[in-house]
Formats: structure tokens, sequence, C-alpha cells
């Protein structure tokens, strides 16, 4: 028998050249907790993917021992029959099935002639319910009638229920309130003392720091350190996890800030799965002519939900107040905020930004068709001229202005969606995630773009998961975590662990 | 077998219409010789036209929902409804025919806009939408009718459906529509080469003027041949040029397409899609109108039972027509040839006295290979 339940040696995966995780090591005892941590994008989620299975056997490099065997799996199933159950983010509960189905689900007690056995699954539902503290669960009452919380432990009951040796928690408490995060430390630490191993991926080290027993680091897909959790105080973890150099990737330029036009006030929005949490909690914020406001953060921080409802699109309850120039803005949809000068460029460019079988040209032209119009027949001479003059200024780069913009590259995309919103000329432009899945050359040409426009006299908000690209293009740096406003910087001398520790909720931040 | 599936299929993802065309040519060949030459007269013709009228207005309304991603199911009943009332007006109000007409078409761009209303802003699926609409609009023809067939008495009215354009008048406008495809296509030429956009050799434009040129010949010496080009085929082609003008070159066109084929991302950019959504109910409530007072004028009655089934007409001659079930993509033309296709089945198998029950059978093939075809094409993948 090994010292150890898993250990992942040497790990490497590439996507399509780019190695997103470069010979990570990592290793488990049993009844251990390990808690993972990195910035976004540091590789956590893909090396939980390699470890279930999700990746298969022969897409990565590396060797996994399980027990001291070598595991070979090539898919979920196998992983999950030699006891490692991952729990995602996103929870994987199907809504209308009841609580014991749920738990059963692929997984069903039958009797002859593959009738389910309701009794019996009934049953052990319950003792599951029962171990997990929470025996006022009705394990007949569908799913839907419980709240996230509820949902979460329901996950980890499933994933007992099939003899889990090896639990990993991808950001397990995302969308749980105070109280029920607190539930579900106790479980995990009650789970710990029965032998099962944990492995814990979250951004708030205050719960790594309840449970973890030692605590692994990862920075851009190599492994940094792995120590006991007593020997690293937050700022050494914090230190690890950035520790990135700021290249001169950023043209920052000269340019005057002046008044304060924008304001938002007491931004509020409801998660829409569990509307007693909020995902956004009374944000408050002003933005001056010409500034580059950037908006850090981790990931579900709520700086997309953020932009949503100032943008008049939030799919949940809401509640905002906006300001441009002193007057309140009525906000309702996004074409009210189009023309009232506010635009979004959204984060999500599949989903929300192209129209994939449009031409680049016209999608250009979507948010701004009423122009080149007379009795609401388009003059195409006119249509033709703006769009060439945005492909030239863009620099997009197109056979013809005609071709289908799903034939483009992420980064041409990304530019055509920026001149659709640049077309409105608005006096406040919110980019979303504005260079993600764009290659370094266009992500210049966009910085590049970004300091003319403000040059004009155009207001940015910038919301990015990048620190290095959020210090280096932003004046103002505003810093969300846990849908609060945690930080107001001004970008002067402002390093990346000040914004990191803001963002994780370290009471010394807020101080400074 | 697979080669062949394989050519079949680039064939119709590239030349979607010359497939289509080809597809028109071996039916008509097949009943030709089934029928020792009947069905090829200049009076079948003339009467296969009439047939596809209907379906055809139908299906023009039709495509633009399908390519904003919706449906609606209960366009043969509205049809129905609105014919229905039209013959309920003149037989017992006595109307003037042009008041009755503008009456019936108000009426039905209220009940598509009603329909549209439904599914944009109170966002109950279209398709329940349609089929609510399907049970009501017939339940309250059977109320406006007492269930009985009532007759049209106006003659200028039934002339709508019947009369032809007087033979001169056919080739007026059979040269006049050939020369504004000339100009049309020199215009687009000189617009790409503006652009920069490749263009294809002059030889090759030639050619497919030319043969646009003879279809048109044949069409309107065919027609001409029997009486003159039918008013409602006159109609149908009317709203094929307009829709087709109405797709491409206006902001309600553009908007339509981009809606299918993006909802988010189109609202997202400042588009007020709801009210994109509901005009296009209208569009087709004033479709169902049009086809309905067609239909009763063709019949001189208003029957109780006219339009059954009309919907799944329209919605199987826009898919063989090559739009995509996922919203985003489509023509008007290609659905007109897709109403031709049916009309061609329909009235070749009456005339070879086919079961009723074989008719069935063999469109509902006919549109489940269509659609086979189309999905294997891989243009309806994204």
């Amino acid at each position: 028998m090994s010292e150890y339940l898993l250990e992942m040696q040497g790990i490497v995966k590439a996507f399509s050249g780019v190695k997103a995780l470069d010979g990570i090591d990592l290793v488990v005892r049993a009844g251990e907790c390990v808690g993972l941590c990195g910035e976004n994008g540091a590789g956590k989620s893909t090396l939980m993917k390699v470890l279930s299975a999700v990746y298969p056997h022969g897409t990565w490099e590396g060797r996994i021992l399980w027990d001291g065997e070598p595991l070979c799996a090539r898919d979920i199933r196998e992983t999950e029959a030699a006891g490692i159950v991952i729990i995602h983010q996103e929870l994987m509960l199907v809504p209308h099935l009841s609580v014991a189905e749920n738990i059963f689900l692929g997984n069903e007690i039958t009797g002859p002639g593959g009738l389910l056995n309701y009794a019996a699954m009934y049953q052990r539902a319950a003792e599951l319910m029962a171990e997990l503290k929470m025996p006022e669960v009705n394990v007949a009452l569908p799913v839907s009638q419980y709240g996230g919380g509820h949902q979460q432990l329901i996950e980890i009951a499933k994933a007992l229920n099939k003899k889990a040796r090896l639990l990993i928690l991808d950001e397990p408490t995302s969308s749980l309130t105070k109280a029920e995060t607190a539930i579900l430390l106790d479980i995990i630490l009650a789970l710990k003392k029965k032998g099962v191993a944990c492995v814990m991926i979250s951004h708030k080290l205050d719960e790594i720091a309840a449970v973890c027993d030692t605590i692994s680091v990862i920075r851009d897909g190599t492994h940094v350190a792995t120590r006991p959790m007593g020997e690293l105080s937050v700022d050494q973890i914090i230190t690890l996890m950035v520790g990135r150099e700021i290249k001169n990737l950023y043209p920052r330029e000269e340019h005057a800030i002046g008044e304060v036009i924008f304001e938002a006030r007491n931004i509020t929005c409801h998660d829409i799965d569990n509307p007693a949490r909020k995902k956004v909690d009374n944000i408050s914020f002003q933005l001056r002519r010409g500034e580059i406001l950037g908006v850090a953060g981790l990931v579900g921080a709520g700086r997309t939900e953020l932009a949503m409802a100032i943008f008049g699109c939030y799919p949940g309850r809401y509640e905002a107040t906006v300001l441009l120039d002193g007057r309140v803005l009525q906000i309702d949809s996004p074409q009210a905020a189009v023309q009232a000068g506010v635009c979004l460029v959204p984060e999500d460019r599949k989903r929300h930004g192209i129209v994939p079988l449009l031409g680049v040209g016209y999608n250009i032209t979507l948010s701004v068709l009423q122009r080149f119009s007379k009795y609401g027949v388009i003059d195409p001479s006119a249509e033709m001229q703006t769009i060439e003059q945005m492909i030239q200024r863009m620099h997009i780069k197109t056979a013809t202005p005609l071709l289908a913009i799903q034939g483009l590259s992420g980064g041409n995309q990304q530019k055509a969606v920026l001149a659709k919103m640049l077309l409105p000329q608005p006096r406040v432009l919110i980019l979303d995630e504005p260079t993600r899945g764009v290659d370094v050359g266009a992500k210049y040409e966009i910085y590049k773009l970004m300091m003319a426009l403000v040059k004009d006299g155009m207001s940015i908000i910038m919301i990015s998961s990048e620190l290095p690209e959020v210090l280096g293009v932003s004046d103002r740096v505003l810093v969300i975590g846990e849908g609060q406003l945690r930080g107001d910087f001004v970008n002067a001398g402002l390093t990346q662990e000040t914004v990191m520790a803001a963002a994780i909720g370290k009471a010394e931040a807020l101080a400074a | 077998m697979q080669s062949i599936a394989r050519s079949i299929q680039q064939i119709f993802s590239r030349y979607k219409i010359l497939a289509l065309l080809l597809a028109i040519v071996a039916i008509w060949s097949f009943f030709t010789w089934q029928s020792e030459g009947s069905f090829l007269t200049a009076r079948n013709f003339a009467n296969l036209l009439r047939q596809m009228a209907i379906t055809g207005m139908l299906a023009s309304g039709m495509v633009f929902v399908i390519i904003a991603g919706e449906i609606d199911l209960s366009v043969g009943s509205l049809l129905g409804l609105l014919g229905g009332v039209a013959a309920v007006l003149d037989a017992s109000f006595h109307l003037p025919v042009a008041l009755n007409f503008a009456i019936v078409l108000g009426l039905g761009l209220l009940l598509g806009l009603f329909n549209g209303y439904w599914v944009a802003y109170l966002r109950v699926p279209s398709f329940i939408v349609g089929l609510a609409g399907m049970l009501i609009f017939r339940g309250i023809l059977l109320a406006v009718t007492k269930g009985s067939t009532i007759s049209v008495e106006s003659e200028n009215f039934v002339a709508f459906g019947q009369s032809y354009l007087p033979v001169t008048a056919g080739y007026v406008l059979g040269v006049a529509i050939f020369v504004l495809q000339g100009v049309l296509m020199l215009r687009g030429r000189a617009n790409r080469q503006r652009y920069q956009l490749a263009v294809p050799p002059l030889w090759q434009e030639a050619v497919k003027l030319v043969v646009i040129g003879l279809i048109i010949a044949g069409f309107v010496e065919a027609l001409n041949s029997y009486e003159g080009i039918p008013l409602p085929v006159l109609l149908m082609l009317a709203i094929l040029g307009g829709f087709s003008f109405l797709a491409h070159h206006t902001v309600f066109g553009r908007r339509i397409y981009a809606v299918g084929s993006n909802l988010e991302a189109t609202r997202l950019s400042g588009v007020n899609t709801r009210l994109v959504k509901m005009a296009l109910f209208g569009v087709m409530g004033l479709m169902c109108a049009l086809a309905g007072l067609t239909n009763t004028a063709r019949m001189a009655a208003g029957s109780p039972s006219s339009g059954n089934m009309g919907e799944l007409d329209a919605i199987a001659s826009c898919f063989i027509g090559g739009t995509s079930m996922r919203g985003g993509s489509g023509t008007v033309l290609g659905a007109l040839i897709g109403a031709l296709i049916m009309a061609s089945l329909d009235n070749g198998m009456s005339m070879l006295s086919v079961e009723s029950y074989w008719q069935m059978i063999v469109k509902g093939s006919i549109l489940l290979l269509a659609v086979w075809v189309d999905v294997m094409s891989g243009s309806s993948e994204r």
C-alpha cells in the first residue's frame, strides 16, 4: 500500500498547442482535505477534469496512481467506480425528480424485471440525509422544492451513495448563503473523520483554512507550492497565487479625466435559483469623463451581473438606479440603454455577441440600422460605406464584408462586436472581458482603441479577470468580492497583491 | 451508396434552388409519363398554379415566422375564419367588395398581431399559441357560419379568384420582369465590384439570365395559351417580389434574420426583438386574410372546413424549400418552390386517381426526405 490515496505526477494537458497544465503534481492521503488555490485560469478545473476522466486517459501526459495502482480511466463512470466523485460548480441535479431519484440516478435499486424498488431507495436516501444532518428533507419531494444549500448537500449525498473515497468540490460554496456554507463545511469535516479524502477548489481562503489540512497553489498551469495549512499566511498564499510579471503589453497613454458623468447607485441582483442570495449586494460607484474604470474580482463575484443590471438585461430580480449627467435613466431594456448612451460588449461572445449567420458588416450595423434607412428601406451604399469605415478603423480581417461572421477568428469577431457597440456613439461603454479568447495582437489593438476612445471623452468600464490587464489599462480599479464592493483604488502604485487580497476579502486590505 | 449520398448532399448545399428545380422536373416528367401527357397541358398548368397560390401565400408568411425561430400552427384555421367572415359579410350584409376586403385584411392583421402578442410579450411558446389558435379560430368559424357553407353572391368577389390577366398584359408583364431581372443583375455586379467581392464571370450570369428568360417565357406562354395568368397567381408573384425585397433590403427583414440566428445577441444590440416578432405574426395574419379571400373567391363560397390542414402544407413547403429548422436562414423563393412541389404532388396524384391515403403517405415521405437531405447537408448545424 502506498502512503497516498492519490498521486498525480507530471500532468501535462494542452489545448491546440497551448499548455493549460504544464507538469503538475498533486498528492492526497486518505482522510485528508487538500485546498487547491490559484488565479482565474490557473488550471484548477482542468486538473480536476483530468483526474475525473472528463478528459480521458491518453488525451494528457503524466501518470495518476490511485491506491498505488496506475489509473487509466477512459470515462467518468470508471473513475466513479474507483471512488473518485466530482461535484461541479454548477449543480447537476434534475429539478423535477425527487431527492431519492436524484441520489440514485444512473445507480437505481431495482427489483425483478427492472422495476424500481422505491422503498429501498427512500430508506437509503433518508439514511444519507440523516448522516448529512438534514433529516428534515423529505426524500420523496422534488429537488426543486429545496434551496441551493440543500441541493449542494444532496449532490454530496449522491456522491456518498457512490461510495466516494475522494470528493472533488469545485467552488462548492459559490451559490450558497453564509449559513448554508457553514453547514457544508461541517459536513466536510465529518466526512474527513470517516476517512473520505477531499480536494476543494475555492477562491475563499477562509473556507480553505477552516477545513483543509494542506494547501496546493498552482499558477499558469504549473505547481507552485504545497504546504501544510498552518505554515502559510494569507499574504503568502496571495503572493504565491499572483506573482505574474506585468509585461509591457499595455499601451498606456496620458488622457484627461474630467468630471463625474455617470453614477450607479445601490445595485442589487438576486440569484435566479436562490433568491435569498444576492449576486450583487448594494454596489454604488461613480465614473468620470474619459476614465477607464477596471472592475476586478474572482469569477462568480458578481461583476457580469452588475454590468447586466446597468444595461437593463439582468434576467432575475434586481434593483438599480443609474444616472448620466445627473439625470436618472429609465433603463428597462438594452434598447433603452443604447438609446440613453450606455453600451455593453458582453462576456459570452458566442451567445450574446455575434449573430452567427449574418455577415460581418451586417453584424456591425445591427445596432444602428435605422440610420441608413428611409421608410424602413435600407440604403445599401450608405450602409456599406459605414461598414467599410468600421472594418478599416478596427482592423478587422475578413475576406469580404458580407462573409458570415461565424467564419472569423475570435479576435476579429470581438472587434466586430466592439464596432457594433461603438456605432451608437455611447457616452459610457461597458466591456465585459473584452480580450477573452483573443490573440495577443488583437488584444493590443483593443487596448489601443480604448485609449483612443477615452481621449475622445468616452468613459469605459472594463470588467476583467486578468489582473495584469486591469492594472495595465485602468485609471481606477473597483474590486468586487462575493457581490460586494471590496475596494475602490486609484491605479497608482497599485499591486496585484493588493487587488487580490481585496477580492478574496482579507480584512487588512479594506483598510488600505 | 455513401458516395452517391455525399454528392447529392453537396449539390443540395451548394445549389439548393437548382436541386429543387430538378426535383420539380423529375416530378413533372413522372406525372406526364404516367398520365400520357395530360399532366403537362396549359389547362392543367393553370389549374396547378391556382391550387398552389393559396398554400404559396401562407408559405410566404410562414417562411419569415420560421426564419425567426417560431412556428404558427393556426394559419389553416385563420384562413378558414377570414374566408368565412368575408363570405358572411358578402352574403348577409351585402358589403361592397372593396370594403369587405379592407375589413377582412384588417381583421387578419389584428388577429395575427394578437397571436404575436401572446408569443412575444406574454412569452407563451408559439407552438402552443398556434395550437390554441387552431382550435379557437376554427371554433369561431363554425359559430359564424353556423356550420354550413355560405355562398358568395357578389360577382366581383368571385372574379377575384377566378379571373385572368389579359393575354397582352401577360406578355408585357413577362418582358418587364425579364428586363427588371437584367437590370438587377447588372446593378448587383456593379455593387459587388465596388466592394471588391468576387464577381462571377459574365457568361455565367448571362446563361443564368437566359435560363430565367426561358422560364418566364415558358410560364407566360403556357398560361396565355389557356386563358392568361390567373389573378391569384399574379398576386402570389407580387408577394414573392415584395417579400424578397422585404427580406433583403429593409430594416425589418434584416432583423428577422438576426432574431432567428441569435435572439439574445440581437436584443443586446438594442433591437426591440419583441416588436419584431409581433410584427412578424401580423404579416402572417395578413397573408392568412389574402389566402382566405382567394380561397372563398375560388370556391365562390365560405365553408366551415376550408383551410383544414393548411398550416401543414405551408410549413412543409417552407422546409422542403430549404428553410432551416433552427432559424436564421431561408428564402421566400425556396418556400414557394416547396409549395409548387407540394401542389404538383397533389395535382398529379389526383389526376392519376391515386387513393387519397396514398397521397398523404407520399407527401409525408417527401417532407421527411427533404428535411433529411437538409440535415445531411449540414446547413442547419452551427
